[in-house]
């Protein structure tokens, strides 16, 4: 695989070998196995810097922070409102015109009409039920992709394919993909981050937010937002007491000296002056990273506002909390996630719909609310993208008789903030939420709509690899453009 | 042809002044730029639909369209450059023929006799460097040599011993002898087996949602290490991976090379889990063997297939057709856990066994009339009569029933049960006169009027449920008694579900009943695990349990045997001991043949269950322990083209193939779609991409090799020789060790290795004063060798080489270096950050970790070590933050800077001393004046540890001259 890093000016240390220079000179050796368009799309790329950090046009958003849901959220029992669910409850389930009904891992049982009263809200009148009384308050900010359609009902494929596009493990998700367009905002700080639920990793644990085939700079930076220690190795572990500070110090010092020493005989390398920066920018995360992680310097109102007082919010609130400190601070893209892999405590309610949902909403509606008016209030909205995103959805049918099964047919996402159409809704479902009927997006569509936020062609941000030009949205992707503002 | 029409359309477009166009050597590639309006066009030519350009070419795998203005002078000046390139290139390329097809297709061609030795590399090498006007760079110093060739060859540096040796032996063959001894070493096999893994994207866990572990993944990594270390001929190195189980039968070991295909990530949920009949399902099936295609093709061919799934290949020659077809060469086979005996007599004879068994099944009685089998049942004739014969009812003092049923002694020796009938009894019976040896335990069960439907059992039905039986010793000195352990049990007849085992195996829910033969005698036996010898005095308790509903047992009666062969006394149907009681003369025929086949089955059944139980490799198997709702496939599954991929979209049935753009004389064909032996389709695959006139197989893996050794290969892309891969940059080289490697080497990988280290080539400076940085920096010409980064395992091996704490101990299983503890759900819940570095599991070489898919080793995931979840031809070997932070900060890392110090303080009298010490170990050298200074005042200040870890964070120990 040729790599040729598109921002090379800018994301400091991380640099590969080759260089323009040396990418003229390839040609000079015969286009013959040099990835030609990669490069020129890159130095357009880096060309295109003058109008904006390093996009394919002017972009709205700078940064993102998605919301992923973890386990299939209950589409019918949250945003999409259904009156003839309501009406059949109990019915058996036909759609008509001889469809076969089929679930993934139970057998198909009767309607089960929504376990939740729904009300309209805002200006939109966006139908929200009433386990989101909160977020319900946001929706005039708020633009909806209302009929989704995955490729699978299946958590792992589900997973992968709306994190990295594939259905299958090893490809490089959508955090990935914008570090590696966009590169890094603030040097002090990973590009990418992800804050994984106090209680365990997602399905397909760091394969969510692996880098795939691209370097591995660009993989998500795991933080483990109630740990001691947070970050990976930020710091030596206090038991290896021969370091101190000055050892530190003067070992970097040190280690400096020797390296530029061992360089001067070989300058044309420029991975070795990479290497040496690589350690200044080491330390300075090492000073700055262990600030954003502590939340005790916000005030009480703001800690209160985001649900850190109330045990049932208090580990999604600190995260959303953080979310919003990072991209401050200059993160490019922070993942939160809300619930662990396995079969409960998340969005995968097979059991029982009226009692294993509340609890995932309590947990993230007030959170949720407070970042985006947080972030309103503080102005960061302007450019930055929040999304909230799920696997696929559920049956409108009953498993066992008061859960219900995996849905890839139709499922809702939602977005805000930097370039959204608030108030917007694409996409209808059909009268029971079963598929998705009418202007359907697709997680290609998704990606492809938000790549564009970001000032990225997402047919032109490829890698190839072992034989193809990979993207992130595969072969598809349309962007929705009537929810963008 | 399109093609043709195409580049014809573009000429002219060209011609009147519309767009500039640019070629790459072989015309595959074409650069436009339409002046007319601002928008460039570059796509390989070849696929290019006309229509596609008016649109400004978007479509699937390659194409592009750029909108542009600021940047108009660039791309012109780019586009100049190569055309003006492109004549001067094709003026030099004018001997090769364009219309003879795809380089990597022809057949392999050697121009010239092929000069001996490594000076055939050389020569290629320098031919193309002179051509440019360059020459290659002044031969290594020593120093850099050996420990360029030691990492390579063995992935560890070599220690300051071995360096003094090199340095000390001035004569020519120092250095040949340094690499038939690395050659020879076991670290060489660790050291390429980890490159296989990279390719075969191999890992312990399945990698999806439910990211279990593979308990018996590790025997695959241990027969690659053996098969580098061996020497194991190239040829049959694919073939068993591909079909060791078919092609190699005899070879106890051949099978385990299967873990290759095995190798990649399995998506338990939608493959065990969800329901068989469902869409999911289906497209789970078609994934996963597309990951087997994928594996075996980019690995052996260096071909995209995968490339073919969802429409035939956009610039190779390969149709959705010949992809399917090889599909349908894994449709018999799961991702599973398949046994193996690594003994060679227990798997000859397990074979047999099974084989015999097998045609019995089919109704082959040709087994029967064999001499060895004539004699076994004369044999058993008697002994069976015997065993019988030593069977001895007992006499129970006490018996009780939980229940309070009433049992009631009849004079045959067995009880009749009757009085209250609860749901559930337990049947206690206490023997005081006992024999004094017992190896078998026998429990009749008898019809008799007076129970419902004549019994055996009590339940309306007249059938029984046997949930648990127990046999417990009472010796004169113990109060307790113990539980006397049966090896085998064995019934005349077993309902289906509820066999006699299920009456020993601790489980009170599962039982041994009779139905439907109710109103008939039946009998189990209860083989001892070893003889009882009874001590005068002892009591001996016999314990019923039927826990089923109130299948309870009606009428009983119990017997030993001291009968010294248990296995004469196994339970078989009652109608074959009755014939024993006939004389010969009275038997008729179909009841002798009947009786042969039984007491056959029985022996080859009897002597399998005692063969020393079977090892596991996690591997592609058609014949496997069922899972859930992972079962064999008994049958090739049937495997359609599918229309853009989709499931739902299926076209013509195919039936196994490769590709059909190779037409190469000789080359085997496959096994028709009705073939039901998956095992023939899968050797056809191995015959095929081992045939020495495969054009793909040998550059293939000359290619690999080069490319371990020169950090990239005479083609690029090692796993994509396709037009979306690079082109060779020394194609008649790549040909000759091609050519060289199939008939002269025979397929060895050490001679390869040798032809290639002992190169001058190889051997030259990484620095070439003579030619200028910016003329080819990335050194494709080779007028230097590459400097490389240590990669993840010999950063790691070599620190714990060097701090002296590296355990050299080979095989078996991996090593656990995190803390493992039950997830939630499947998944188990791993954590790095618990694992004690210093323990045994933190010591040996980092190809024997265990590797959790979805959760790899961080410090080792920051240095590009793959997480099995691509193929990794080519590792990643960035320079990175993530990277800077493990090395400074890990506990890994800073245990290892303490254990180091504690080695030099040991070594050295004073801190000069181990400064001296310390860099003849990281850096196979001595210290500078200015060096040693700055060091051992750094040593004074803080201390040994410290200086350890700035030893081992620079520039000097990660990268490789």
């Amino acid at each position: 695989m040729n790599f040729l890093n598109p921002l090379e000016q800018s994301c400091g240390p991380d640099i590969n070998a080759n260089s323009r220079r040396a990418f003229i000179s390839r040609l000079g050796a015969g286009l013959g196995g040099v990835a030609l368009w990669q490069v020129l799309d890159r130095d357009l790329l880096v060309a295109a810097e003058a109008v904006t950090p390093l996009a394919h046009h002017a972009p709205k958003a700078k940064r993102v922070i998605q919301l992923f849901m973890n386990g299939g959220a209950s589409q019918m029992d949250l945003f999409d409102y259904k009156p003839e669910l309501f009406r059949r409850g109990g019915q058996t389930f036909d759609p008509g015109k001889g469809l076969r009904v089929e679930a993934a891992t139970s057998e198909p049982g009767k309607v089960l009409p929504p376990q939740f009263p729904f009300r309209q809200h805002g200006q939109c009148g966006r139908w929200v039920s009433d386990l989101l009384p909160h977020v319900a308050g946001c929706v005039d900010d708020m633009a909806f992709f209302m009929a989704m359609a995955s490729k699978t009902n299946v958590h792992g494929p589900g997973s992968y394919l709306m994190n990295t596009g594939f259905l299958l493990p090893g490809f490089p998700c959508f955090g990935s993909w914008v570090s590696y367009g966009l590169g890094r905002i603030a040097d002090n700080l990973p590009t990418f981050v992800v804050l994984p639920d106090a209680k365990g990793l997602p399905y397909n644990q760091k394969g969510n937010f692996s880098s795939g085939f691209l370097p591995s700079q660009h993989q998500g930076t795991l933080i483990q937002a109630s740990a001691a220690h947070p970050m990976a190795d930020l710091a030596p572990p206090e038991s290896e007491r021969f370091i101190t500070s000055a050892s530190s110090q003067d070992g970097l010092a040190l280690l400096e000296k020797f390296n530029r020493s061992h360089q001067a005989a070989r300058t044309e390398d420029s991975r070795l002056d990479s290497r040496v920066r690589a350690y200044e920018l080491a330390a300075k995360m090492q000073l700055s990273a262990p600030e954003v992680f502590d939340v005790s310097t916000e005030p009480e109102q703001v800690r209160r506002a985001y649900g850190l007082e109330d045990p049932a919010s208090q580990d999604f609130g600190k995260r959303c909390l953080l979310a919003r400190r990072m991209i401050e601070r200059g993160v490019r893209f922070v993942q939160v996630w809300s619930g662990a892999g396995g079969p409960t405590n998340n969005w995968d309610n097979h059991t029982n719909i009226a009692k294993e949902l509340p609890p995932m909403c309590a947990a993230t509606d007030r959170p949720i609310a407070t970042l985006l008016n947080d972030l309103k209030s503080r102005g960061l909205l302007e450019d930055t993208l929040v999304l909230w995103n799920t696997e696929f959805g559920r049956m409108p049918f009953s498993q066992g008789s008061e859960g219900r099964d995996h849905n890839g047919g139709t499922f809702v996402g939602w977005m805000a903030g930097a370039g959204v159409r608030g108030g917007a809704a694409y996409g209808e479902s059909d009268p029971w939420s079963w598929k998705a009927q009418t202007d359907v997006t697709t997680p290609y569509d998704f990606h492809a709509t938000v790549l564009h936020l970001l000032g990225i062609n997402h047919e032109r941000l490829s890698v190839r690899f072992n034989g193809a030009n990979r993207r992130l949205t595969d072969v598809h992707g349309h962007v929705i453009a009537s929810l963008l503002s | 042809m399109a093609n043709e029409k195409v580049t014809e359309e573009l000429c002219s477009y060209a011609r009147k002044g519309n767009c500039l166009i640019g070629a790459d050597r072989l015309g595959l590639v074409a650069l436009v730029l339409p002046l007319s309006y601002s928008r460039m066009v570059r796509t390989p030519r070849l696929c290019i639909p006309t229509q596609s350009l008016a649109r400004g070419g978007v479509f699937c795998c390659g194409t592009f369209s750029v909108w542009w203005n600021r940047t108009l002078r660039r791309v012109l000046t780019l586009l100049l450059m190569s055309v003006s390139l492109t004549s001067e290139v094709t003026a030099d390329e004018t001997t090769t023929p364009r219309t003879n097809g795809w380089w990597a297709l022809r057949a392999l061609s050697v121009d010239r006799p092929l000069v001996s030795g490594a000076k055939m590399i050389d020569d290629f090498i320098r031919s193309d460097l002179e051509r440019r006007g360059m020459k290659r760079a002044p031969t290594a110093d020593k120093r850099s040599l050996l420990r360029r060739v030691s990492f390579d060859l063995t992935g560890m540096g070599p220690s300051p011993g071995e360096l003094d040796r090199f340095l000390a032996d001035p004569s020519p063959e120092a250095y040949e002898q340094v690499v038939d001894r690395l050659l020879s070493s076991p670290r060489y096999g660790e050291r390429w087996a980890r490159h296989w893994m990279d390719v075969a994207h191999f890992a312990e866990t399945h990698g999806h949602d439910q990211d279990r572990i593979r308990t018996n993944a590790w025997p695959y990594r241990d027969y690659l290490i053996t098969a580098f270390n061996s020497d194991k001929p190239y040829s049959r190195f694919v073939r068993e991976q591909v079909a060791g189980d078919v092609l190699y039968p005899d070879d106890p070991k051949a099978a385990i090379a299967l873990g290759f295909l095995a190798a990649g990530p399995w998506d338990e949920s939608s493959l065990r889990d969800i329901r068989e009949d469902t869409l999911d399902r289906q497209m789970a099936r078609y994934l996963d063997r597309d990951d087997m295609v994928t594996t075996v093709m980019q690995t052996f061919a260096s071909v995209t297939v995968q490339c073919a799934r969802c429409h035939d290949h956009k610039f190779d020659p390969i149709s959705q057709r010949d992809y399917y077809s090889l599909q349908a060469v894994f449709s018999g086979v799961d991702r599973a856990n398949r046994a193996y005996d690594p003994d060679l007599s227990i798997h000859q004879r397990r074979r047999e066994l099974q084989k015999h068994l097998s045609l019995l099944e089919q109704g082959d009685l040709s087994e029967l009339s064999r001499p060895e089998n004539r004699a076994l049942l004369q044999r058993w004739e008697s002994a069976r009569s015997l065993a019988i014969a030593s069977w001895k009812a007992i006499a129970p003092e006490t018996f009780l029933s939980a229940s309070g049923a009433e049992l009631q002694r009849q004079s045959d020796g067995s009880f009749f049960v009757s009085g209250r009938h609860g749901p559930t009894d337990v049947y206690t019976m206490t023997l005081r006169n006992l024999p004094s040896r017992i190896t078998a335990v026998r429990l009749e069960v008898m019809p008799d009027d007076r129970l419902p439907q004549k019994g055996p059992g009590r339940e309306a039905n007249g059938n029984l449920h046997l949930s648990e039986f127990q046999l417990q010793l009472f010796t004169p000195l113990s109060t307790n008694g113990l539980v006397v352990p049966v090896r085998h049990a064995s019934a005349d007849y077993n309902q289906p579900g509820w066999t006699i085992e299920q009456a020993i195996d601790g489980n009170e829910k599962s039982a041994w009943g009779v139905h439907p033969q109710e109103g008939e005698p039946h009998y189990a036996v209860f083989a001892l695990a070893k003889p009882l010898e009874v001590p005068t005095g002892s009591q001996l308790v016999f314990v019923l349990n039927q826990l089923h509903g109130g299948h309870c047992i009606g009428r009983f009666r119990l017997s030993v045997s001291d009968h010294e062969s248990v296995d004469d006394l196994v339970a078989l149907p009652i109608s074959l001991d009755r014939l024993l009681t006939r004389s010969l003369a009275e038997r008729s025929k179909e009841d002798t043949s009947h009786w042969s086949q039984a007491v056959l089955r029985h022996r080859w059944e009897s002597e399998l269950s005692h063969l020393p139980l079977p090892h596991y490799v996690y591997a592609a198997a058609s014949d496997f322990a069922p899972d859930g709702g992972l079962k064999p496939a008994g049958l090739p599954r049937p495997v359609h083209i599918l229309k853009r991929g989709e499931i739902t979209q299926p076209l013509a049935m195919v039936g196994p193939g490769a590709l059909s753009c190779i037409a190469a004389a000789g080359l085997p064909g496959f096994p028709g779609a009705e073939s039901t032996d998956e095992g023939s389709r899968r050797a056809a695959l191995a015959d095929w991409l081992t045939h020495p006139m495969n054009p793909l197989t040998w550059r293939s893996i000359v290619n690999r090799v080069w490319h371990y050794h020169f950090g990239r290969g005479l083609v690029g892309t090692p796993n994509d020789f396709g037009k979306m891969g690079d082109l060779p940059t020394h194609p008649e080289l790549l040909d000759a060790l091609a050519v060289w490697f199939r008939d002269e080497a025979q397929g060895s990988f050490k001679r390869l290795h040798r032809l290639i280290v002992t190169s001058q080539t190889y051997q030259q400076a990484s620095r070439n004063p003579a030619v200028a940085p910016d003329v080819d920096p990335d050194n494709k010409w080779l007028a230097r060798m590459n400097r490389t980064r240590l990669d993840a395992e010999q950063i790691r091996d070599t620190v714990l080489q060097i701090s002296g704490r590296l355990d050299l101990r080979m095989g078996g299983p991996s090593d656990v270096q995190f803390d493992l503890q039950p997830g939630i759900h499947v998944t188990p819940k791993v954590d790095y950050t618990k694992f004690n570095v210093d323990d045994a599991a933190g010591r040996r070489r980092g190809v024997y970790r265990f590797l959790f898919r979805t959760l790899p080793d961080p410090f080792m995931d920051a240095l590009d070590c793959p997480a099995g979840d691509q193929w990794m031809p080519v590792r990643n070997a960035q320079v990175t933050v993530q990277q800077a932070l493990g090395l400074w900060n890990s506990a890994f890392m800073t245990r290892q800077c303490e254990h180091f110090a504690r080695r030099l303080e040991q070594s050295a009298r004073d801190v000069d001393g181990e400064v001296r010490e310390a860099f003849r170990w990281v850096f196979n050298r001595l210290p500078t004046a200015e060096e040693l200074t700055d060091f051992a005042n750094y040593a004074k200040r803080h201390d040994l540890a410290n200086l350890a870890r700035v030893l081992f964070n620079s520039n000097e120990f990660v990268f490789i001259d």
